[in-house]
């Protein structure tokens, strides 16, 4: 089954489920008298007028075509409607395309082209189609009843219930438990016949924990520190170190910034730069290395304006609803007010997956066809938004205070015909126009063209138990509506499961590969179940308590046994849950993009570890940037220590990313992300092996061996596998490694290199396999 | 609805075992089992692998699609900028009769430039029937004019853009915003790939530079990165980073090579439950195949000098656009499903962006591809590949029928003109009518959504039942419209 997109394309539904008052459909009718008489007002009044104005062109006759799509031969046809969908909307004229035609409202739809009608026929007109039966509702979902919708039953739905107080589960071996969390897991696996695997070593241990939580590799002190600490308490203060990291921030915060669709240039058109996106990533990773709650986090990225308006930070983390591409400067005049409602809809759709776990943006158009929203809550969530409009605040040379205390004209970017974002420094945010909201249609199949009836302001009412809202205006003295803050004082409430649950999960996958519900973004009926229904509601309510704060829950998760345990697979796991649902070993993975690449910038010595700022532009092809039209990637001929920054720093251009990092599945940034593909192409091989990047590191890579490990080629190997895998070599890789070495040297050698320059290339050539390995883009 | 249900029910129709899906599905995929992977991971117990699943594990395995395909391959000649319908293959005399008057279809707020006028401006090129079918094309086509019989011609197409960018995305993804995966990814992950040596989906650019949006109009979109488009360069090494580093030579990459493989076979032993990681030995491999194979594609001095003399490689004006359209067939030789050429890169100017000087714009752009794309036809249909190759002609919209400033002519979304020939469409055809201008389509319309649900119909997928699940919801090419255009199948 499909959902509708948010674009602007509406397709034509077949509008087919009222009442008709045509004679033979009266019984369906509340009472037969009114049917037969309006049956009678149709027959002698308006068919006639049909005969006479419309049938020309829009009666079906052999051989001819009919004009728009549209036969008027019989009312239901006219429901049905042509090419621009339904010609009438059943008791409302104002909305009904048939009147907007006749009344020549509009300049390209005037109907009969050559003669307007007189006003008392289209008195006649209006009458016909106030007098049916208004539609039941506005989709053809209304078929399947109104079962989908019924809030009794949505209200029971796991993930819409309150949060459950489980007591944790006993379990048959209490020896493995160390957090009431391997608890919940080993009780599932009870009941499977499986058992969790034993720890991890130590070596391991700390490589899984250094990238899972910071995104780095340990370096080989690290790892003999940790492999020979012999304190009962040597773990934590592992997990206590790396949480404590500010890497912590880069590595969580990138996690954050796929939901948040994140991207330097707009996309569109001309792909036009945003020189202040930057500071919205920076506030991102700030905030995760403060701990901030996430119930502050909500806030100020959904109303920071409102929240603190004299906060320069909470401005800029409004930038979560500037970060969908746009095309500001590019938009056709008769395309404004359509542009303006899909830039809202990224707006409320980002909200409702990344927040809520919900898809709304499905019922932009119609009544979500598997989850019970209707176009009524998707349009009550829009008023919320619907007065926001964008705004480049500037600020001063250090980013750190407004330049004007008021919000002045020139930054509210609507006053613009042509925008293009500011060079100078600015917070890019988001706030209202005034304190006044504007008025919000229900727009039929989503167009500007077919308003329905106001909607106010209000929660979908699926969710609407959870906690109350008031939507109420912040008075006159105000400068904005106050609603975006209500409502996201809403999605912050300790009351509201659904976040915490959305948030919990979320933690959950990113320490695990897969998330405790499969489909994190959708946590609606068409989602999956949680394979573990308690544990997730216990990390929700474990979340609530510690405040918001996501770092006691990360220590939580990572000092359990469930995470600690090692990720070879065994005999009976494998045929009891090869997908390994119910977690009977570490599930392994794919390192990320930017893992991948931090990590050989690590080994050879060259990362850059400098926080924030502007977004760098590292080497990319002559050839690929050919491949980009407007607003060029520079040409880099060599890197520099400037671009082996972290890669969460590379400036992400919409139109043209970091070959590197899109082979590797980094998300394309137009819209939420948030589980990423992990795909295995021949071109990755090609790029690992034969790319300018890896090749270079992997002589800088060499120099640093050399220079620690001195000349033999043995020592040489074991160092650099202690560096790249963060483990000893065994003695096959050793002696392995060491004559592939010294074969490499003899070529080197002979092709009339130095000495120098023969051992860097050779171990060069070792260090190009190494990261090329699976133990290096894998984590165990 | 899971695709396990979808893949499963096609099997079912037609009578597919699960053994003969796997050997398609494994099909030049080495010796790595997929079968036991798929196994592995619960997908053969839980029903049926869906097209996802197959994705996550080995991209481009052949797929056995929903019904019985006319075409296997695409070529998209890619007209950038938007080619004028009344310039083209749709002649009206109207636009004579009305010259300088102001046309009463035109709104101005239709216009995507100020200085766009009412009023008619007439083609300045003389129109002909041509072959049996008499299909009428301008003079500036007389190559093209002598395969006419070979056209399908779509006079009927609307989108939904008068903006370049959004215009692209549309033709290119099905939606007028940027993210979504382009039509040759759909087909890839729809039927993979026959070719294993070569990517199924190249994209060849004009020698002036990309179309606006860059690479987005290639994108693989949410979908794994193994669908984007891959840019061929048209000399030396095609393929970004195909080539050997520098300072490395081939016995030093076999080394290299021979010492990975032994690691990693190594590591996937020890995990036995680890398909990912036998399907990254098998990646390597491919590289190593693809290294071997992609420069011999780009070699076209393995073409006779007749073939590329008539494809126009030996004239200045013809020689970049012939090269991309050698370059397809052999590509669509070698089993790639998705070809697209572009004519026209960078601004307006080097593009069919014809605002100014139309005249001048479209005697150079109909001049630089008129040969070429003749030749195109011709070789596919001499070598048997026309039946099976969708050739597939147009640009992302059309151009008004009026002024804008004296000469030129503005976008237009409302009414354009597109053809097909090949690959299972009705030969010698013409399909929808524009009004007497040219302005807007008005008979059969055919909308960009149509258009791809026919391309996929062709090669026998039914655009419905082709979904990708991102962000909770079954995404299409054709978003939630489309109609197979059945009227031009043959």
């Amino acid at each position: 089954m499909f959902c509708c997109s948010s674009t602007t394309w509406v397709t034509l539904a077949a509008v087919t489920t009222f009442a008709l008052i045509v004679a033979d459909h009266a019984g369906a009718d509340p009472t037969a008298a009114d049917a037969v008489s309006r049956a009678t007002f149709f027959e002698t009044r308006i068919q006639p007028l049909i005969t006479e104005h419309c049938s020309a062109c829009h009666s079906r006759k052999p051989g001819r075509k009919l004009k728009g799509g549209l036969s008027m031969d019989d009312p239901r046809e006219v429901l049905q409607g042509g090419d621009s969908g339904p010609a009438i909307v059943p008791g409302h004229p104002q909305q009904s395309l048939l009147m907007q035609a006749i009344r020549w409202e509009d300049d390209d739809l005037q109907m009969p082209p050559k003669k307007r009608l007189t006003n008392a026929v289209v008195e006649s007109f209006a009458r016909w189609v106030r007098s049916m039966e208004p539609a039941k509702s506005d989709d053809v979902a209304a078929d399947k009843g109104n079962e989908l919708y019924d809030l009794t039953k949505a209200r029971r739905h796991w993930a819409f219930r309150p949060l459950a107080k489980s007591t944790t589960p006993s379990v048959k071996d209490d020896a493995r438990v160390r957090t009431p969390i391997d608890r919940y897991v080993l009780a599932r696996l009870d009941a499977s016949g499986l058992s969790l695997s034993p720890d991890a070593d130590r070596a391991t241990l700390i490589r899984r924990a250094s990238l899972d939580v910071i995104g780095l590799p340990p370096t080989p002190a690290e790892v003999e520190a940790f492999v020979e600490d012999a304190s009962p308490d040597a773990y934590e203060k592992l997990v206590d170190r790396l949480l404590a990291s500010p890497h912590y921030g880069e590595r969580w915060g990138r996690h954050w910034l796929d939901l948040a669709r994140y991207a330097d240039s707009a996309g569109f058109h001309d792909d036009l730069d945003r020189p202040n996106a930057w500071r919205y990533r920076d506030y991102v990773i700030d905030s995760l290395n403060a701990d901030k709650p996430y119930g502050q986090f909500i806030r100020e990225q959904v109303a920071g304006d409102e929240l603190a308006p004299q906060s320069v930070e909470a401005w800029i983390a409004t930038g979560f609803q500037r970060n969908g591409p746009s095309n500001e400067n590019n938009v056709a005049p008769g395309f404004r007010e359509q542009y303006r409602l899909d830039q809202l809809d990224g707006i409320v759709s980002t909200i409702g997956t990344v927040f809520m776990g919900v898809t709304l943006g499905c019922a932009r158009c119609h009544d979500h066809k598997t989850d019970p929203f209707r176009q009524q809550d998707y349009y009550a969530v829009l008023a919320v938004f619907n007065s926001s409009l964008y705004v480049d605040r500037r600020l001063d040379e250090e980013g750190k205070a407004f330049q004007s205390l008021t919000l002045t004209a020139e930054e509210m970017l609507d006053k613009k015909d042509k925008q293009k974002p500011t060079n100078k420094p600015s917070a890019m945010a988001l706030t209202d126009k005034s304190a006044k909201p504007r008025t919000t249609h229900l727009l039929y199949r989503g167009s500007p063209q077919m308003r329905g009836p106001v909607v106010q302001p209000a929660l979908p009412a699926a969710l609407a138990h959870f906690a109350p809202v008031r939507f109420q205006a912040l008075g006159n003295r105000a400068r904005t509506t106050g609603l975006r803050l209500a409502f996201a004082n809403w999605i912050a409430s300790p009351d509201n499961a659904l976040t915490w649950r959305v948030l919990a999960n979320r933690l959950w996958q990113h320490h695990f590969g897969r998330g405790i519900v499969a489909t994190p973004d959708n946590f609606g009926y068409s989602g999956d179940a949680p394979s573990h229904p308690a544990l997730l509601d216990y990390l929700a309510q474990q979340l609530i308590a510690s405040g918001g704060r996501l770092k006691p829950v990360h220590k939580q998760i990572m000092m359990s046994s469930v995470y600690r345990q090692a990720s070879t697979p065994t005999t009976i796991g494998l045929k009891q849950d090869a997908p390994n649902r119910w977690l009977w070993r570490m599930p392994k993975r794919r390192l990320e993009a930017e893992v991948i690449r931090d990590s050989i910038l690590r080994a050879s010595g060259n990362l850059n570890v400098k926080l924030g700022g502007p977004g760098i532009k590292p080497r990319i092809a002559h050839e690929v940037i050919d491949q980009s039209q407007r607003n060029k990637w520079p040409v880099v001929e060599d890197e520099r220590p400037q671009h082996w920054r972290r890669s969460v720093y590379i400036y992400i251009k919409r139109q043209l990313r970091m070959p590197m990092l899109e082979l590797f599945d980094a998300p394309t940034s137009s819209t939420s992300c948030a589980k990423r593909p992990v795909s295995t192409v021949p071109t990755q091989a090609l790029t690992l092996l034969n790319g300018y990047f890896v090749n270079k590191q992997s002589r800088y890579f060499a120099l640093r061996v050399m220079a620690e490990a001195g000349d033999d080629p043995a020592d040489q190997v074991r160092h650099a596998i202690r560096v790249a895998l963060g483990r000893e070599a065994t003695t096959q890789e050793a002696s392995e490694g060491a004559s592939y070495v010294s074969r490499q040297r003899r070529y080197h050698q002979a092709a009339g290199k130095s000495k120098r320059e023969t051992d860097k290339w050779a171990l060069g050539d070792y260090c190009v396999v190494l990261f090329n390995s699976s133990q290096f883009v894998y984590v165990d | 609805m899971n695709d396990a249900r979808v893949r499963s029910r096609l099997m079912e129709e037609k009578g597919v075992s699960r053994r003969e899906m796997l050997a398609a599905a494994t099909g030049g995929f080495g010796t790595l089992a997929l079968h036991a992977m798929l196994d592995r991971d619960g997908l053969l117990a839980a029903g049926n692998p869906s097209d996802q699943d197959i994705a996550a594990i080995n991209p481009m395995a052949a797929r056995v699609p929903h019904f019985a395909p006319k075409a296997t391959s695409v070529i998209f000649l890619f007209m950038y900028g938007g080619p004028s319908q009344v310039d083209t293959f749709d002649p009206k005399p109207a636009l004579k009769q009305w010259e300088g008057k102001e046309i009463p279809v035109f709104k101005k707020k239709h216009a995507f430039f100020k200085e766009t006028k009412a009023t008619a401006m007439p083609s300045p090129y003389a129109f002909a029937k041509h072959g049996q079918a008499g299909i009428e094309i301008s003079d500036r086509y007389p190559n093209l004019a002598k395969v006419a019989d070979e056209l399908c011609v779509v006079r009927s197409m609307h989108c939904q853009s008068n903006n370049h960018g959004p215009a692209l995305f549309q033709m290119n993804t099905g939606f007028v915003v940027p993210g979504h995966p382009s039509m040759g990814s759909w087909l890839t992950y729809g039927l993979g790939s026959v070719s294993q040596n070569l990517p199924g989906y190249v994209v060849l650019l004009d020698q002036r530079g990309a179309p606006v949006n860059g690479t987005l109009n290639w994108t693989s979109g949410f979908m794994p990165a193994a669908y984007q488009g891959v840019p061929f360069r048209p000399t030396g090494s095609p393929i970004l980073n195909l080539g050997l580093a520098d300072g490395v030579s081939a016995k030093q990459q076999r080394a290299r090579l021979a010492l990975l493989q032994r690691w990693n076979e190594r590591y996937a032993a020890a995990n036995p439950g680890e398909s990912e990681l036998s399907a990254r030995i098998a990646s390597y491999e491919l590289a190593y195949r693809m290294q071997m194979h992609a420069p011999d594609v780009v070699d076209l001095s393995k073409e006779s000098a007749a073939t590329r003399a008539v494809y126009g490689m030996d004239n200045k004006t013809t020689q970049f656009f012939g090269r991309n359209c050698l370059l397809a067939r052999r590509l669509v030789e070698r089993g790639v499903r998705f070809v697209q050429v572009y004519s026209g890169g960078n601004e307006g100017p080097t593009a069919w962006d014809a605002h100014k000087d139309l005249k001048g714009n479209h005697d150079r752009q109909c001049a630089q591809t008129d040969q070429p794309i003749a030749a195109l036809l011709t070789d596919l249909k001499a070598r048997g590949l026309l039946d099976t190759t969708l050739v597939v002609w147009g640009g992302e919209f059309g151009r008004m029928p009026t002024h804008q400033g004296s000469s030129g002519r503005d976008h237009n979304p409302y009414g354009f003109t597109m053809w097909m020939a090949g690959g299972g469409v009705k030969p010698g055809t013409i399909y929808g009518a524009s009004d007497e201008f040219g302005y807007a389509a008005t008979e059969n319309k055919v909308h960009v959504h149509d258009l791809h649900a026919t391309i996929l119909h062709l090669l026998g997928i039914n655009h419905k039942k082709l979904t990708y699940r991102h962000l909770g919801r079954e995404f299409r090419l054709t978003d939630v419209a489309g109609n197979v255009v059945h009227d031009v199948l043959a």
